[in-house]
């Protein structure tokens, strides 16, 4: 279990009468990109929630490295190595892009952050390396709001990539981006991939889901229903079928 | 005309503390407290006390008043760390109601409605500071202490914790923040500034009542905010200059009767916040979407 970055063990939660999840099992492994597939209402980002600690589970647990997390709050999580991107981003608007990656960057909740001069620049690098990564060096300046729709998920990507955790969990991280920014997400993802970052993303691009994942997990009203290679799960006509919402 | 010139600079360097104050919660870190008149009748009413009963030394009231209100601001803190937006707005107008009704009957701590009457002549290390000109040099040295601390604080990683948690306290928690002990410390040290501000009230006045502190000039100082220029240095102080030169600027003109000044200065600042939010929601100073 202790060689699993993240394992999460018969999750459930409920919403008033919905079950929203139900009794999820997942292993995350490291260097290795598991897609979270399913049709609207499935329970992915859910699951995203109760791994965070956004939302506490009714049963189950969550594993870090063997270790329970149940009960944590969502900050000691994130300090934990997991980070997480939003399907509406939720940039800190007003502040730069640089600003953004750094804010990332400092956790300590006191007046000034430890460390010195050795580690304000450390982080400072940190930051102009995942800048540099994401293509947004010449918008370092700019306010995040004032951003293009591919510029914002790059700097959502960036804030990740810079605080160099070990889990990244993206939700819907390439919806809405055109062909050539599309190639680049996809580059940047392999990337950190080859650097040994377990990935865990939610996905309806199904091109991009194949061209990324080496593993599918298929959610169905808040039940994980199959969990295989890319090719095993998108080939099994049941489970498309219930993904594009046909009458069962 | 030099004494009333002089009078309406100190009381807008104090207002300027006060705004400031007030900027650091509703700025930078998206808490919108309607009370923040308590915390500056808190300071007043400790630095009163203190001079009236010990030693009437600003540098010692200014601590004792900056503590008070700080370490009382504790109970706007609380409900700040459970409810967010337009509920936090309730929750600190029940504290601004409640402290009104306190400050009026704790008669031994405020002198009740009356007030604190007689408070001696300020000090600072033995030094008479109370002329007039001399107060107004004291409280602009004190305003530029805020705001060089101020600006240190939010250009460094604690400033961009709070606008990173007033921006999306979600996202600011799934990076590491804890958005709980960053607001309680921009709470404390936004109305610790808050009871500074009431020291030299106190002072300058020589007397000090509720009338001072009730919710119509909480919603004044949060006007100010708003009007100047949220999350800006000098947004603040330009709402303070406007918002305490019209009433003066009023009095000037002379087709208004003495009797309906009032009357035109609400309808003017009400006619000004409806258009600035309309024109300009990032106040005089701010930034608007898009201007770099």
């Amino acid at each position: 279990m202790a060689d699993i970055p993240l394992s999460v063990r018969g999750l459930d939660k409920h919403f008033g009468g919905l079950a929203a999840v139900q009794n999820v099992d997942l292993d995350l492994r490291p260097g290795v990109t598991t897609a979270l597939v399913g049709p609207n209402g499935a329970g992915k980002t859910t699951v995203f929630n109760l791994i965070t600690g956004n939302i506490p589970a009714d049963a189950g647990d969550v594993l870090l490295d063997g270790a329970s997390v149940r009960g944590l709050q969502p900050y000691q999580i994130a300090r934990r190595g997991v980070a997480r991107s939003f399907q509406d981003l939720r940039l800190f608007g007003r502040m730069s892009v640089r600003d953004n990656v750094l804010a990332a960057l400092e956790p300590a909740p006191w007046l000034w952050q430890p460390g010195g001069g050795g580690a304000r620049r450390a982080r400072a690098k940190a930051v102009e390396t995942a800048l540099e990564r994401t293509g947004l060096t010449a918008q370092a300046d700019a306010r995040a709001m004032d951003l293009a729709y591919a510029e914002r998920k790059f700097l959502s990507l960036a804030r990740i990539l810079a605080t160099g955790a070990r889990i990244w969990l993206l939700d819907e991280p390439a919806s809405g981006l055109d062909p050539n920014s599309r190639a680049r997400f996809v580059a940047l993802v392999r990337q950190a991939v080859s650097e040994g970052v377990t990935i865990c993303l939610i996905e309806h691009n199904l091109d991009i889901v194949t061209e990324l994942a080496d593993r599918i997990a298929f959610l169905d009203r808040g039940a994980k229903l199959a969990e295989g290679e890319p090719q095993e799960i998108l080939g099994d006509p049941q489970l498309i079928s219930i993904y594009f919402g046909e009458p069962r | 005309m030099i004494a009333y010139l002089t009078n309406l600079a100190t009381l807008a360097t104090i207002f300027g503390i006060l705004a400031a104050s007030l900027n650091l919660l509703i700025g930078y870190a998206g808490i919108f407290s309607i009370a923040h008149a308590v915390f500056f009748g808190l300071g007043a009413y400790a630095g009163a006390q203190l001079a009236m009963l010990l030693v009437p030394d600003l540098l010692l009231a200014c601590l004792a008043g900056g503590l008070v209100a700080g370490a009382l601001s504790l109970c706007l803190a609380l409900p700040a760390l459970r409810v967010r937006g337009e509920y936090f707005v309730a929750a600190s107008l029940g504290l601004q109601m409640m402290a009104v009704t306190v400050f009026s009957e704790a008669h031994a701590f405020t002198g009740g409605h009356g007030g604190l009457v007689g408070i001696p002549l300020a000090s600072l290390l033995g030094f008479d500071i109370s002329a007039p000109p001399t107060f107004l040099v004291v409280c602009l040295v004190v305003l530029a202490l805020v705001l060089v601390v101020i600006r240190v604080l939010m250009r460094g990683s604690f400033g961009r914790s709070l606008m990173a948690i007033r921006d999306s306290e979600s996202a600011a928690e799934a990076f590491g923040k804890n958005v709980a002990r960053l607001k309680t410390l921009a709470v404390v040290l936004g109305c610790a500034m808050a009871g500074v501000a009431g020291v030299l009230f106190a002072f300058y006045m020589a007397f000090v009542n509720v009338e001072s502190f009730t919710l119509e000039q909480s919603i004044l100082v949060m006007a100010m905010v708003i009007i100047g220029g949220t999350a800006t240095l000098i947004g603040p102080l330009v709402g303070v200059l406007l918002l305490l030169l019209l009433p003066a600027g009023l009095s000037f003109l002379p087709f208004i009767p003495p009797t309906e000044i009032g009357s035109v200065q609400q309808l003017i600042y009400g006619l000004a916040m409806a258009l600035l939010m309309i024109f300009r929601p990032a106040g005089l100073a701010g930034r608007s979407a898009g201007q770099r």
